[in-house]
């Protein structure tokens, strides 16, 4: 497995002369990106949790008053909190294997030779390359239940026979969103996943060719180890970034209707930004952020195992 | 798979198609958009977008009026510069955790990651104090180191999984022959990373593109990216779909050209054989 | 090259300091006009005020008020910002606002301003802060050639309402599919004027008080049944923005719905003569429609306090507000200027000043903002999806506004 092998031993190293070097080097090459990252995001994020265990309302900025784990509790006995995680394992639990299969498909579609595959390649990535505020509110105007496209896609089929308010239904809001993160999103697998496809030697697949393994098993024993290392990358990746992103719903139905479609990171902004009660945003977050680090390690566990 | 001579109607079938397919799902909505970009804005809900009277009275609007190629330029001077200052700085720190074995290395590594996971909103007020005290609000710089601590975490594990892929043997190798490790990274592992250097670097271009809530806080009148410039077309009253429409369309084009331009090169490094060779 | 950029951008700030050292004006703006009216007022300001430069920066309005809290906190406030009442308290709270009593009372344009508006826009601590800049009235828009062909009145009471909805709720090309619905109603942020419309009217209902009983539920309940019983709402309701309801009202798929002169000229562009406007109607013995306000204010860190005010005076000064209100498409706030309007077609201004008498803020509390954002979207989505009840709701508004 060529990834995710944080634990494995390293080979034979050179004899002692640049053991030193060998030493501070990749520190010395770590240092800028650590500490970039250390002081522009690591700092806010210690202040952020500093916050969280105050009585921190932005438009009463003198009141800054140590409450312990107040913010936290109150959290745990929200309801809201409670709906909001439960969307998020939703959001995250169905957006990504359809980004990822979807993304697939396309990556080993675009990995074929056919006449028209840089011009594919490049309109692939439209969607992804689209501001958020820009795909939402277009989506809304697709999935409009008075003058939409999709309602009179589905109605000229036949498939429906009334117009449906797909965003102000709470049963299909959450779908209808995932449907239009699936399509924004969908395109960064198939770009890194086909970076991933040029790693693997044409050798492998003439050796395979000409003992006659179907073309099924060529992707089974050959494509799908070959970039597996790139996929659990890219889904580690994704998995945080779509968690986080909450844009598309924000501008789409702002979270309702009622709270059909609010996600932790929705309220947390929600929170923060709107009510201005960053105290109680902040515990949010920090929930929210312990919460996906507990599936992060899970994941990368599963995967380290998988990878042995 | 990709060796085999396929006939053409065959080939047709299993790619073209399903890729056509894909395609239209892709590019329906965008194409949707363009088409209401052009059309006539006073029946645009009467009668729904249509190419009767079509024009591209928007998209001269857009740049003559609302001061759209301004922003393309911000835009692009944000994304380019984060493209190189988390490209030079995720590259060389991949290649430390993909060729050492050091203390810490799993901390640091996690450590990347939890930064993602926290979400940004609430890191905005303390970085704007931030970058007041250090008087970089409204430049470019500002956004470009704020969307590079974004981008770096991702780019770093991503580059690390591409240059896992290529054998420790080669830049051994290289060593042996008398180059040094900069060298050996610079001549053999870098040209063989490639299409994983281009991957992140279309991955942070992007993500830069795109960014909202640091181009808003931290940017300002004389730094105005296109998401900052698009949202200002979204009014109390008034979503002005003519104008919006015809920003989203240009606002694409760029990565979507880059894309075209680069996707070549995604191809060549590695499959010459020079791994196995 | 990225510092390089910034060393050559401070060296010329310095240089442009040390040439003349007079005095800027950042003035945050939200306009729903994309063409850049505001450089022109600019320009003539500056003209006039030699020694001042305005900064207008237009900030992208669904993150304004956003943004203006963390400038204010993060201590990088503009000098002078656009602002609205629900705003105000939070805004005084923070210590934010600059007074301007006294230079209201040395101006001579302040005697030209609408009557009352100074009155309106006052602080509850007593003080100005707020210089009014335009405003609008939210009445009802109706279809006047579908009530023509289904000879109705225009509904003077919600009795009538109801009634003509229903009526005007119909099936128009006989597939069996209602396709006219009779109110376009507002269920996602910024709706409240439509509810506050149908329930604050009522006898003793306020939002600070009586909201929890008989006569302020019957008014939840009424918006409840128009909804869930008698369907006269699009089905997309709950989750409609004003984008969808005037979308939808011009494409004729509502008959009515409620919103203000500033897409009067959009609806006239497409539906001609065949709209028409009216006062909101009576509900349980009162009437209840919503002031949308927009003023200016001076903020307390403003370095040039009076260059900043000469700015925001210059905005609300003849012959310049007139010009302002062409750009956003309200009503000017300056007497002079309102007597000779011509922006909009008759009707609608009429309805507006009808309007007036009954017109209302929301209640200057810190819990306005809240209720406007967040608790009244949220809550009036549930009763419309069955979540919660009209008791529920109202009881959350009513605890919000207790606090």
């Amino acid at each position: 497995m060529t990834d995710l092998s944080l634990s494995r031993p390293a080979p034979a190293e050179a004899p002692v002369p640049r053991a030193l070097a060998r030493r501070v080097l990749p520190y010395a090459m770590l240092s800028p990106a650590v500490l970039v990252t250390l002081a522009i995001v690591f700092l806010p994020m210690v202040q952020t949790a500093w916050m969280s265990l105050h009585d921190y309302v932005l438009f009463r900025p003198n009141d800054f008053t140590w409450v312990g784990l107040k913010n936290f509790r109150a959290a745990l006995a929200d309801e809201v909190f409670w709906i909001s995680l439960g969307h998020t394992a939703i959001w995250m639990a169905v957006t990504i294997p359809a980004q990822l299969l979807l993304g697939l498909v396309t990556a080993m579609l675009l990995n074929q030779p056919f006449p028209w595959r840089g011009l594919a390649r490049a309109l692939i990535i439209i969607p992804w390359a689209l501001p958020s505020v820009v795909i939402a509110l277009m989506w809304v105007w697709i999935y409009d239940s008075n003058y939409g496209i999709a309602n009179e896609f589905l109605l000229r089929f036949g498939l429906i026979r009334q117009a449906i308010p797909w965003l102000a239904d709470p049963s299909t809001a959450l779908g209808a969103i995932i449907l239009t993160l699936t399509w924004q999103g969908f395109p960064f697998f198939a770009v890194m996943i086909l970076a991933g496809l040029q790693s693997i030697p044409k050798s492998y697949y003439e050796a395979a060719s000409i003992d006659g393994a179907s073309a099924w098993n060529q992707f089974r024993h050959i494509t799908l180890p070959g970039i597996s290392g790139v996929i659990m990358t890219a889904v580690l990746l994704r998995l945080i970034w779509v968690a986080n992103s909450f844009d598309v719903i924000f501008v789409m139905t702002g979270g309702g209707p009622g709270y059909a479609t609010y996600t932790l990171p929705l309220y947390a902004f929600v929170k923060a930004r709107t009510n201005l009660d960053f105290g109680y945003g902040s515990a949010i977050a920090v929930l929210f952020t312990l919460c996906l680090m507990g599936v992060v390690v899970f994941y990368l566990r599963r995967s380290l195992k998988g990878a042995e | 798979m990709a060796l085999r001579r396929v006939s053409t109607p065959r080939r047709i079938l299993t790619v073209d198609l399903p890729m056509l397919a894909i395609l239209a799902f892709t590019l329906g909505p965008y194409l949707w958009m363009f088409l209401t970009s052009v059309s006539e804005e006073s029946t645009l809900f009467t009668r729904g977008p249509s190419l009767e009277g079509a024009s591209f009275d928007n998209y001269l609007r857009l740049f003559r009026t609302v001061g759209f190629g301004s922003n393309l330029m911000d835009s692009l001077i944000v994304s380019l510069g984060t493209v190189a200052v988390g490209l030079s700085l995720s590259v060389t720190a991949a290649y430390a955790f993909s060729r050492f074995n050091f203390r810490g290395k799993r901390i640091l590594m996690l450590q990347f990651l939890l930064i993602n996971m926290f979400p940004l909103v609430l890191l905005i007020l303390p970085l704007f104090v931030l970058f007041r005290v250090l008087g970089l609000l409204d430049t470019h710089a500002a956004l470009i180191i704020a969307n590079s601590t974004v981008a770096i975490p991702f780019s770093i594990w991503m580059m690390v999984s591409y240059m896992n892929g290529i054998p420790r043997s080669l830049d051994e190798a290289a060593m042996t022959d008398g180059c040094t490790r900069m060298q050996a990274l610079r001549r053999v592992v870098l040209p063989l990373c490639l299409p994983g250097i281009i991957a992140t670097g279309i991955y942070i271009f992007i993500t830069s593109w795109n960014e909202y809530l640091y181009a808003l806080t931290l940017g300002g009148r004389n730094v105005r990216t296109i998401t900052v410039a698009v949202q200002t077309l979204i009014g109390e009253y008034e979503v002005q779909w003519g104008l919006l429409t015809a920003g989203g369309i240009t606002g694409a084009l760029p990565a979507t050209i880059l894309f075209l331009l680069v996707q070549k090169r995604l191809i060549s490094g590695l499959t010459q054989g020079a791994v196995k060779g | 090259m990225t510092f390089a950029r910034i060393g050559a951008a401070s060296v010329l700030a310095l240089a442009a300091g040390l040439a003349h050292a007079d005095s800027t004006v950042r003035f945050w703006y939200h306009f729903d006009n994309a063409d850049n009216p505001m450089d022109a007022l600019v320009a003539e300001f500056e003209a006039a005020n030699p020694g001042i430069t305005v900064e207008a920066e237009n900030v992208p309005w669904n993150s304004y008020y956003d943004q203006l809290y963390t400038a204010i906190i993060g201590g990088s406030a503009p000098d002078a910002a656009m602002v609205k009442m629900f705003a105000q308290p939070r805004l005084v709270e923070m210590g934010a606002l600059e007074p301007i009593g006294d230079k209201l009372a040395e101006w001579d344009g302040a005697a030209g301003l609408q009557d009352n508006l100074l009155d309106l826009t006052r602080a509850a601590d007593g003080n100005q802060y707020y210089l009014p800049v335009q405003y609008v009235v939210l009445y009802l828009y109706y279809r006047a050639d579908m009530f023509e062909e289904l000879g109705l009145e225009v509904p003077q009471t919600c009795e009538d309402f109801r009634a003509a909805a229903q009526a005007l709720t119909r099936d128009t090309d006989g597939d069996g599919q209602t396709d006219v619905w009779g109110f376009g109603f507002r269920g996602a942020k910024g709706g409240h004027d439509h509810w506050a419309s149908l329930t604050l009217g009522r006898e003793g209902v306020g939002l600070q008080d009586g909201l929890t009983s008989a006569a302020g539920v019957a008014g939840t309940q009424f918006v409840a049944d128009l909804f869930r019983t008698d369907k006269v709402f699009p089905p997309s309701a709950p989750n409609d923005g004003f984008q969808e309801i005037i979308g939808a009202f011009k494409a004729g798929k509502t008959a009515m719905t409620i919103h203000h002169i500033g897409s009067a000229n959009g609806m006239v562009e497409a539906l001609g003569d065949k709209v028409a406007a009216a006062p909101v109607p009576e509900c349980g013995g009162g009437r209840w429609t919503s002031f949308g306000d927009e003023s200016t204010a001076v903020l307390s860190s403003a370095e040039d306090k009076d260059a900043a005010w000469k700015w925001i005076a210059f905005l609300s000064s003849e012959g310049n507000n007139a010009r302002f209100n062409e750009a956003t498409g309200q009503l000017p706030v300056v007497k002079a200027d309102s007597a000779g309007w011509t922006l909009h077609p008759q009707r609608f201004v009429e309805a507006t000043v009808d309007s007036l008498p009954f017109a209302h803020l929301l209640p200057d509390s810190a819990a306005t903002a809240d209720f406007v954002n967040t608790v009244w979207p949220t809550a009036m989505q549930r009763v419309l999806t069955g979540a919660i009840t009209a008791e529920e709701m109202n009881a959350e508004i009513a605890a919000l506004f207790d606090d």
